[in-house]
């Protein structure tokens, strides 16, 4: 890690606010050419709540010491913080239900951990989000066991779209260094342990649709960046000149 | 019946003199601003979690529906327009807060007659 690597509390709130914007922008590319018109504006809301916690995540870095402003609207692709599975567009509607399932599940264990610990600003904001997450989760769940169901290519494309998610998301949940233990000593955040068990209570039933064994999913820490708490690469350029608000960026007024 | 941003062509006259119980007059005042989509008054709606007044300063714990609701511009200026527009109130100060959780279970009985008069289940 460089000397100007963040705080572990730091790391870990750009991690699940990075991931929650880049999720939002891989979700509103489907509000148009998903499967119906009802599961566009499913996309439309969820990409909306992922914005929202992003910016309620973001501005948790205030008393951290970072302008939010900055985070928010001025890092290149290489500063992002976001989970890998969401470096490259969905290709189909797979991807796109899988990602529900896999990333967004993910993140939904992450936040319970954080609201859970002693971060004030986690134990009072988080529970909103979790709130929300739940129909994401239940849209997921519906979707997931649907193309699971219908065998065939749908459920093989399903499979393969999870499979390819699954052990990036899982280090990226689990990064098992020393950072996240200072944030597990701390009462930050619950033990990598704890957190696997989580995931697989909630995941591993769904999975099994489509023919996955999450237990014998290994997280994939090849080339890990330890700062950015995440394997090697970055979000597409075009993800994040949105993410950063580029083309409005001389619009920006209070 | 449509209503102005907030409800402001129904607001009342602001208070010309300071009132005693100036907290109670500002909850009042609340009472007044129509959320952006629904009929209902903030308060009916139960976004407004806390309001204090200090030195001329008026300060209210605002929660939002969504943490990504669209309104939230237009709600905290509708907020800041009608308190402030009392003269006894100098500042308005609004502190977003998210705990609890808002919920439907939060509209209060009148909110919820209002609504279902309009065919609206809460």
């Amino acid at each position: 890690m460089t000397a100007n690597a963040p705080a572990p509390l730091s790391r870990h709130i750009l991690t699940l606010a990075d991931t929650k914007r880049l999720l939002g922008i891989r979700y509103s590319d489907w509000i148009l050419g998903s499967p119906s018109i009802e599961t566009g504006i499913a996309a439309s809301s969820m990409a909306q709540d992922e914005w929202g916690h992003a910016r309620l995540l973001y501005a948790m870095l205030k008393k951290q010491g970072f302008d939010p402003f900055e985070v928010e609207h001025t890092r290149p692709a290489d500063r992002y913080y976001s989970a890998p599975a969401l470096d490259r567009p969905f290709a189909d509607w797979a991807d796109f239900t899988a990602a529900v399932v896999v990333v967004d599940g993910a993140l939904a264990v992450a936040l319970e951990s954080f609201a859970d610990g002693n971060f004030a600003l986690a134990r009072t904001r988080v529970p909103k989000m979790l709130a929300e997450e739940e129909y994401h989760r239940q849209f997921g769940s519906a979707w997931f066991a649907r193309l699971a169901e219908a065998g065939g290519d749908a459920k093989a494309r399903l499979t393969g779209s999870a499979l390819a998610m699954l052990p990036s998301t899982l280090a990226w949940l689990l990064p098992g260094d020393d950072v996240y233990e200072d944030l597990v000593d701390g009462g930050r955040v619950w033990s990598g342990e704890r957190v696997r068990k989580r995931c697989e209570d909630r995941l591993s039933a769904l999975l099994a649709r489509a023919g996955i064994t999450l237990a014998d999913v290994e997280p994939d820490r090849a080339g890990w960046d330890a700062e950015r708490r995440r394997g090697p690469g970055s979000p597409a350029e075009e993800a994040v000149e949105r993410a950063r608000g580029d083309r409005n960026r001389d619009l920006f007024v209070e | 019946m449509v209503h102005a941003s907030g409800g402001r062509d129904r607001w009342s006259e602001p208070l010309p003199v300071a009132p005693k119980d100036r907290a109670g007059a500002l909850r009042a005042a609340l009472g007044e601003v129509l959320d952006p989509e629904l009929p209902i008054s903030l308060v009916e709606l139960g976004l407004v979690y806390g309001v204090d007044y200090a030195d001329g300063t008026a300060r209210v714990d605002l929660t939002f529906t969504a943490t990504a609701c669209p309104c939230m511009d237009f709600i905290k200026q509708d907020v800041r327009d009608r308190i402030g527009s009392e003269p006894w109130v100098d500042a308005v100060e609004i502190n977003e807060v998210w705990d609890p959780p808002w919920t439907t279970a939060r509209i209060s009985e009148a909110g919820r007659r209002k609504l279902g008069r309009l065919g609206v289940g809460a």
